[in-house]
């Protein structure tokens, strides 16, 4: 199944051009443009309503648009039907058909394809080895679990070697484990075939660990389209950092700025310089630091840090059995920031009330304003 | 003591419900053509007498001929309207999914009467062919209510999934909807032809010079000695019925399952 042609890096797969969509007065998606390179695995992330689902469904051609364009490997796609695109759609509900075989929900595609019975028989059975359902082939596909209706809708979308494959939430239905399982293997068929992957998701986790790059939507707008680490560690507003993981949120006041650096004095902790790329452009919003609570350390007696360290009082104690979270005011002021901390031996989880020493460093924050 | 009422109830209203169509096969099998008890014996010579009976033939097969053009076009009609009922949305299609399912609590005797009306105004010789029209009113509803609960628990993304593995939109009806709500269709053709042929106030008031099997049996209660051989009849009519309906409701059945979908309840 490695037929997907070498492609030269950081090529172009799917660009959007200005792509409007109106559901009536409804307007879902609101000038979204954009590129997905050859080969990589993209996810569409957002809350739902934002339009995620809606701009995939123009990719695969069940949604036309009303204003912009969609290209595919260059091709403009507005006079081309949703059957004669290079693309392939994995189901949210997985839509196999429930009065066939797994065989025949596999070989489905096939049915145009002008190669013997035996051959499209082999390519059958060797699409359902990929997904590691090899000899399920005469099975009923509608006693299958979810895990494996997954793997047959999956293998039925890969049968045809499409330029891109689209997957619609594809993991929502599957409980927490198999979920995670099935994370690793996606990850792993994409790379072993290479083709461009398109995931829509909501949940931020699924897309930090499976993406090579994000795009985050809200209301029908791209607003921050990057790699996975840019996202979490450099969201470019506040809206991305709520979304994506934790971020305690304080309040501050831009100082002014020094040679490409921006001087911040952020309450509770003091002033502290930024480099630009912790400046996202401005938004019109009082201005904040953001801090994840991972980038802060409690310190314990006797420990000690090159950071800056800044008082607290802890407040609350949330106990994860491999983490502890703690809610922690900072230098007696009233901001309040949460932590989480791994739990090793040796270390006690510290008391409600008891007054800790709060590390922490100027590079892990990003200014919103 | 409730519950003693209440079963008795139950017991009384099954009997009232079902005793007249148990005497149906009692006095068909009676020795005798009084209609009456104590029973003189067992017969067998009220179907030999049906079977050979030309009229009732001539009649049966008017009322076959119409029950199975009234299921054919009923169903045909239902599936433009189920399908378009549950997966399109237009201006006005409350009302108008409401004028379809109208003649279903519209009393018959209006339809057959207004039917009339029309038919002689506009000068349609009545023949089978209008009790065929008529009946194709009054199932149609039954059949979009049918293939309606068909086509609801079908997964929209199906065809979606036809259509992105390189299907048309014809071939995907083929493969795979059709497929699919085939259980229905077949429900649907069983209920309508059973409604047709049981009708009596449309066939009666719309066949003219022809005769059909309802209309028919009515006419023979008229002669006394004729009454055993109708019961006879009767019996196996019954027989037919029931074997249609649990047909019927065996396909539906199976329809929910294979989709997946749930069963909210049928005509059984």
């Amino acid at each position: 199944m490695s037929s997907a042609k070498p492609v030269p890096p950081n090529s172009t797969m799917i660009e959007f051009r200005d792509v409007h969509k109106y559901y009536g007065d409804y307007h879902a998606l609101r000038g979204i443009s954009g590129t997905i390179r050859a080969g990589e695995f993209f996810s569409l992330l957002g809350p739902s309503g934002c339009g995620k689902t809606t701009l995939l469904r123009t990719i695969a051609g069940f949604e036309g648009i009303d204003g912009g364009a969609v290209l595919i490997d260059g091709k403009d796609m507005a006079r081309v039907a949703a059957n004669k695109r290079p693309t392939n759609m994995v189901f949210q509900s997985y839509a196999i058909f429930p009065h066939m075989s797994v065989g025949e929900n596999v070989g489905f595609g096939l049915r145009r394809d002008p190669r013997s019975a035996a051959e499209k028989a082999r390519a059958v059975e060797d699409a359902l080895e990929m997904v590691g359902l090899k000899g399920y082939g005469a099975r009923a596909a509608h006693a299958l679990s979810g895990g494996q209706r997954q793997r047959v809708a999956l293998a039925r979308a890969l049968i045809l070697k499409p330029k891109v494959l689209l997957l619609d939430e594809p993991l929502s239905a599957l409980d927490k484990k198999m979920r995670e399982h099935m994370q690793v293997e996606l990850i792993k068929l994409q790379r072993q075939v290479g083709i461009t992957f398109v995931l829509v998701t909501h949940d931020q986790e699924e897309a930090l660990v499976m993406s090579d790059r994000i795009a985050v939507m809200f209301e029908g707008e791209i607003a921050q389209l990057a790699d996975p680490e840019t996202l979490y560690r450099r969201p470019n507003s506040k809206k991305v950092a709520d979304f994506i993981g934790t971020m305690n949120f304080i309040p501050a006041v831009v100082i002014g700025e020094t040679g490409g650096q921006i001087e911040v004095e952020a309450k509770g902790l003091g002033r502290a310089l930024l480099d630009a790329d912790q400046c996202p452009a401005g938004q019109g919003d009082s201005p904040m630091v953001g801090l994840r609570p991972e980038t802060l350390t409690l310190m314990y007696p006797g420990q000690t840090t090159t950071e800056r360290t800044v008082d607290g009082v802890i407040d609350e104690v949330i106990y994860f059995g491999d983490m502890t979270y703690y809610d922690v005011y900072l230098g007696g002021t009233d901001v309040e920031v949460r932590l989480s901390m791994r739990n090793t031996p040796g270390r006690p989880i510290l008391e409600v009330g008891s007054k800790v020493d709060v590390a922490w460093s100027a590079s892990a924050l990003v200014l919103f304003r | 003591m409730k519950a003693r009422g209440l079963r008795a109830y139950a017991i009384g209203y099954l009997i009232f419900l079902y005793a007249p169509i148990v005497l149906l096969p009692i006095f068909a099998f009676n020795d005798s053509r009084i209609i009456a008890f104590p029973l003189s014996g067992f017969t067998t010579n009220w179907f030999t007498e049906m079977w050979a009976d030309r009229q009732l033939w001539q009649a049966l097969r008017n009322s076959l001929v119409i029950s199975g053009s009234t299921a054919v076009i009923a169903t045909v009609l239902g599936v433009f309207g189920a399908r378009a009922s549950t997966r399109y949305s237009f201006p006005g299609k409350g009302g108008l999914v409401g004028l379809i399912m109208l003649p279903l609590v519209l009393p018959e005797m209006i339809v057959a009467m207004s039917l009339l009306v029309v038919l002689l105004a506009i000068s349609v010789p009545l023949s089978i062919f209008t009790v065929i029209l008529g009946h194709v009113l009054i199932t149609t509803p039954f059949a979009v209510a049918i293939l309606s609960s068909a086509f609801q628990s079908l997964d929209k993304s199906l065809e979606e999934a036809a259509y992105d593995l390189g299907e048309g939109p014809v071939s995907t009806f083929r493969l795979i909807i059709l497929p699919l709500v085939a259980p229905g269709i077949i429900s649907s053709l069983l209920i309508c032809f059973t409604i047709s042929l049981d009708e009596f106030i449309i066939a009666y008031f719309l066949a003219g010079a022809d005769t059909v099997l309802s209309s028919y049996i009515y006419g023979q209660f008229r002669f006394p000695a004729k009454v055993p051989a109708m019961l006879a009849l009767g019996t196996i009519l019954v027989l037919v019925s029931v074997i249609l309906l649990s047909i019927a409701e065996f396909f539906r059945r199976r329809g929910i399952a294979k989709t997946g979908g749930k069963d909210t309840g049928g005509f059984l």
